[in-house]
């Protein structure tokens, strides 16, 4: 038989449920490609080999005793360092919160535990979400599973190079500022970022309550549907998802031919290396082959976007932080102190004028799109970096770490859905991926798109090699 | 062109928010925040008055309705 840590998360649950596969086979198959990927990816920050099979054991008895528990019965999976398990350490990849234990469990694991999922450990991460390379001084760079010498892309640089490696069958991730998206474009690998407000934050770790968001990174649309229909919807822990919709699976069947496609005519396709071009030119005509109508598409001043996004983000992380600068400063690494040093220069004025003007932003958006249905865009103007070109510590130029959110940054600032789905691969045999980006709370749209993609295309099926 | 953000801004700033900051860190975040303030600066935004952060939640969901 196959190795069955290259089934999709779709399959694996299945063929439990089915009594295909046992919890403990799967675990044991995972267990195995971490212990030989780990030494050169740094993906996990903790792997709890005894006990994940021994959840594995006893979800496979539940399964014989009692049926399956939910949809995901005994499927391992482990997730950025940043959602909170009751009793387990969350170190955010930081010294500041290396050894403390969480006392609760975050609304979306907890969901994930309802539906029968077992934790095998958890992933590395930026030291608080704060950096788009997956450099970390404190843990060590994550490294990329298509080749070790580049970057990941973060702040989720575990959830990436793991789905990407196949060692766990999904992640939860974040994105801030570009989080799921950017180590999902670099490694390879489907990432959803959420509408803000459809999924709840509560007992994660937070950056930006303005811009944070949780979601997937998968093998697949079709896995991230999967992991969607479970974490979607109102929460009473989280008051941002008052009212917000549960998933709508009917929604995601809507048809390529029913799609309007919008192509930004400048800022998203200034500049780009010719690979990523030629991705973007090639996915465009893919689109038009199955029947979706494309237009071109000027939407307002997505570098204004950026920058009010960059001030609200910075502002708000230098708050939640402020007791630990106070207290602590030397505990964080200095390219992490330095960010959040720079929270400090905003005025009281200047960040409220930013986020007041939020609503006005997206109504030029919405006014400005009409009624395409989604924007087809980069998630990055070239291919994952060199670590030793990108190290923050290392001298790197911080504008250009931070150009690596340009693309990507405005999305949170609107609060629109983004699915990014790998679409090529370079001549250096590095991925390529497009972000597709919705309307507010069209995430389900996202998912019929990126589904109809990968059903034309094996890219999100190829599996990097151990170098 | 006279600088926006000066690193005694920063210091003024960080002493009002409790925070202990260096001097040269004050210079760096002065320089880090310049850019990001000049850029909204060149909006010259006019906010309606009865523009508040909540506006954004009704425009959002205005424009997830008329979703085809």
């Amino acid at each position: 038989m196959s190795d069955p840590a290259l089934l999709s998360l779709t399959e694996v649950a299945a063929q439990i449920r089915e009594r295909k596969l046992s919890s403990v086979e799967l675990t044991q198959a995972l267990l195995a490609r971490i212990e030989h990927w780990q030494p050169r990816l740094n993906a996990f920050v903790r792997i709890e080999a005894d006990e994940a099979l021994a959840a594995a054991r006893e979800a496979d008895a539940e399964l014989a005793r009692s049926g399956p528990k939910g949809v995901l019965h005994g499927v391992p999976m482990a997730h950025k360092d940043m959602y909170y398990f009751a009793g387990k350490p969350a170190g955010c990849g930081s010294k500041i919160r290396e050894g403390w234990i969480a006392t609760q469990t975050s609304s979306v694991i907890r969901r994930l535990q309802d539906a029968g999922a077992i934790r095998l450990g958890a992933l590395h991460m930026v030291e608080f979400a704060m950096g788009p390379t997956g450099h970390n001084a404190y843990l060590g760079p994550a490294r990329n599973p298509w080749n070790t010498a580049r970057i990941t892309g973060g702040s989720s640089s575990g959830p990436a190079a793991a789905v990407a490696a196949r060692l766990t069958y999904a992640a939860l991730g974040s994105d801030t500022g570009g989080s799921i998206r950017i180590p999902a474009n670099f490694c390879g690998v489907t990432g959803l970022k959420a509408s803000y407000g459809r999924v709840s934050r509560a007992n994660a770790m937070p950056l930006s309550f303005t811009l944070d968001t949780v979601g997937p990174l998968c093998r697949s649309a079709e896995d991230c549907a999967l992991i969607a229909e479970l974490i979607f919807g109102e929460d009473p822990l989280d008051p941002v998802t008052a009212g917000a919709p549960a998933w709508n699976e009917a929604a995601t069947q809507r048809t390529v031919g029913s799609l309007k496609i919008g192509v930004p005519k400048r800022f998203y396709v200034d500049d780009l290396e010719a690979d990523v071009a030629a991705a973007l030119d090639d996915t465009i005509a893919l689109l038009r082959k199955l029947g979706a109508k494309t237009v071109a598409v000027d939407l307002p001043d997505p570098g204004a976007i950026d920058a009010a996004a960059y001030l609200v983000l910075s502002v708000e992380a230098t708050s939640f932080h402020a007791p630990w600068l106070r207290t602590r400063p030397q505990d964080y690494t200095p390219q992490v102190r330095n960010r959040l040093e720079s929270g400090l220069a905003y005025s009281a004025v200047e960040y409220l004028e930013a986020l007041r003007w939020r609503g006005p932003a997206l109504a030029a958006h919405l006014e400005a799109i009409g009624d395409i249905d989604i924007i087809v865009a980069p998630a990055a103007r070239a291919v994952a970096p060199k670590i030793a070109d990108t190290d923050p510590a290392g001298g790197a130029n911080p504008d250009a770490i931070k150009e690596m959110s340009r693309f990507l940054r405005p999305m949170n600032y609107l609060g629109v859905p983004a699915l990014v789905v790998p679409v090529a691969h370079s001549a250096a045999g590095l991925p390529i991926g497009l972000q597709l980006v919705g309307r507010p709370f069209g995430d389900e749209t996202l998912i019929a798109l990126g589904r109809a993609l990968q059903q034309a295309s094996d890219e999100h099926l190829r599996v990097p090699q151990l170098q | 062109m006279s600088e926006r953000v000066t690193a005694e801004r920063v210091k003024v700033f960080a002493a009002a928010a409790r925070v202990p900051i260096q001097d040269d860190a004050a210079a760096r975040a002065a320089r880090a925040a310049e850019p990001t303030v000049r850029r909204l600066d060149e909006l010259a935004l006019q906010l309606p008055l009865e523009t508040e952060p909540a506006s954004f939640v009704a425009i959002a969901r205005k424009g997830a309705r008329t979703q085809g």
